[in-house]
């Protein structure tokens, strides 16, 4: 479905975007790439929606279409195969939901007939029947983001570039765009995903890519990635009061705290007898028991020492975020 | 749309009922045509490409040329109509003939659509609204200045040459005749070398247009 291969790119200013990046993905799979703000993810979209110009190394679109070395610009009817939705959710804000939907499915070759039955099914998964006949300039930015979302989908499109799909949208319409991704996946669709949901991650990715200054540093499938991990377990225990005794369970670093005493281990939750009983011990009521297993954004930091939403990790120049 | 018709009458109006000078009302109706054009093409251009709405036209396939040429005709057609309650007072105040009223509305449409090329090109080439009015600006007093809107034109000097090839000598030429009906000061020029021209600024609109649909060659 898409190629990338030593794929390099530098912005006007000198700063690298992209270096040596490689990557590929068939038909139903979905590639999640994470990384810190100005790790490349947006720029590796870019690149890959043919918005941004040729770059150093080779970007393949589809068996037998467009290919980057070619110095051809990408073809309406190319660009007619990619639902993509950007990070700015901009639209014509003087037309309603419905026109501006019906505008883009016609510059990607869907009439109003086909595409009208279309996109009210799709703003009925995402909640925006109410407003479809109001102008879009009144929506909030959580609607323009659903919109965003039903005008990439309405022309069924092999290959998906989404920038951050979920950011904005409300706990149902998250759950109606998973289904959907899930959906469209089972029917061939290629999906490439900037996140930096772990839990997202996890949910959709066959393979995750970590970015860092442009980068690869690790991909696999998101069970392999957190097998090979292993990482440590949080488990968190609100408590009344404070205790000045040490608390120690084999296996564990324990911390106390006002309120909390918060425990990390290797071994998950085996702890967790051995750590009630041992609050308990010291006289503390225990309120409440949180766990969390380690996630992407765990071995993220393990692999660069960077927080994958640290945005102090680079600059961020408007345009050249990455 | 209203707004847009009220304001330039303003302007017009006091003009074309004073007893100011022909070649001096005619100037500053030619100045207020031709920026008319270039401010209205180029600071909305510059402000859909800051929001990334052309950007996502050009992800979705829109070709730039195109998009830039049926955008350049549509805003000049809006022109016309906003300019042409203007254009009647002109006449009305001063007196003119249907026949100069004509030949203005033949020269008005080859203005604007020039003007709103430049305000393309402009556009095209600035990084900002406040660039893109300066260069606006800027470009459009200048070629102003070369079609003789702001000096007499003296037959057979170089400048009378440049005069003739310059995109808004028309739209200057039908506006003085309007403003004095009764002299020969305001003879028609011929419309053939301003066209070309026209299709040399629309080549030059056509290499720099891509820039406004595709950000990332603005490098």
């Amino acid at each position: 479905m898409f190629e990338v291969a030593g794929l390099s790119y530098t912005y006007s200013s000198g700063r690298a975007g992209l270096a040596n990046v490689s990557l590929q993905a068939g038909p139903g799979e979905r590639v999640v790439i994470m990384g810190p703000n100005g790790s490349g993810k947006s720029t590796l979209l870019r690149l890959v929606s043919t918005e941004l110009p040729a770059p150093r190394g080779t970007l393949r679109l589809f068996e037998s279409g467009w290919d980057s070395t070619s110095r051809r610009l990408a073809s309406r009817r190319l660009r007619g195969r990619l639902g993509v939705v950007q990070d700015q959710a901009v639209h014509f804000d003087e037309l309603t939901g419905m026109e501006n939907g019906l505008f883009f499915a016609e510059l990607y070759g869907v009439g109003e007939p086909e595409a009208e039955p279309r996109l009210a099914a799709l703003f009925s998964n995402f909640g925006l029947e109410a407003v479809r006949d109001v102008e879009v300039g009144e929506y909030s930015y959580g609607m323009r983001k659903k919109l965003l979302l039903a005008e990439a989908l309405v022309h069924d499109p092999e290959l998906l570039i989404l920038d951050e799909p979920t950011l904005g949208l409300d706990p149902p319409s998250q759950a109606a765009f998973l289904e959907i991704l899930e959906d469209r996946s089972a029917c061939g669709t290629c999906s490439l995903i900037a996140t930096n949901e772990p839990g997202l991650a996890r949910r959709v990715a066959t393979n995750v890519v970590f970015l860092s200054k442009g980068e690869v540093v690790a991909q696999g499938a998101p069970e392999e990635l957190l097998e090979g991990f292993g990482g440590k377990t949080t488990i968190e225990v609100s408590v009344t009061g404070h205790t000045a005794d040490t608390i120690a369970v084999e296996g564990a670093t324990v911390m106390a705290q006002q309120g909390r005493i918060v425990a990390e281990s290797e071994m998950g939750t085996e702890i967790l007898p051995d750590l009630t009983i041992a609050i308990l011990a010291t006289g503390l009521e225990i309120l409440r028991i949180d766990v969390r297993e380690p996630d992407l954004a765990d071995l993220f930091t393990t692999l660069t020492g960077l927080h994958i939403a640290d945005s102090r990790a680079d600059s961020s120049v408007r345009g050249e975020d990455g | 749309m209203v707004l847009n018709t009220l304001i330039p009458l303003l302007l017009v109006t006091p003009i074309a009922y004073s007893a100011a000078p022909a070649a001096h009302a005619a100037a500053t109706f030619a100045v207020l045509f031709t920026l008319f054009g270039t401010f209205g093409s180029s600071i909305p251009l510059i402000r859909d490409g800051e929001s990334g709405l052309l950007g996502r036209l050009g992800v979705a396939g829109v070709s730039p040329g195109g998009f830039l040429l049926q955008r350049v005709a549509a805003t000049a057609t809006l022109d016309l109509c906003q300019l042409a309650p203007s254009a009647a007072v002109i006449a009305l105040g001063r007196g003119a003939s249907s026949s100069d009223l004509l030949a203005l509305a033949a020269s008005a449409t080859l203005g604007l659509f020039a003007a709103n090329l430049l305000g393309a090109f402009t556009a095209a080439v600035a990084r900002s609204v406040a660039e893109g009015a300066l260069f606006a600006a800027v470009s459009a007093l200048l070629l102003l200045h070369l079609s003789g809107t702001f000096r007499p034109s003296v037959p057979g000097t170089w400048q009378a040459t440049v005069e003739g090839w310059m995109p808004f000598r028309p739209l200057h030429q039908s506006l003085l005749a309007l403003a004095a009906p009764s002299s020969s000061s305001g003879a028609h020029s011929h419309l053939l070398p301003p066209v070309v021209a026209i299709f040399g600024i629309l080549a030059f609109t056509g290499m720099v247009g891509r820039a406004l649909m595709q950000p990332g060659l603005r490098r």
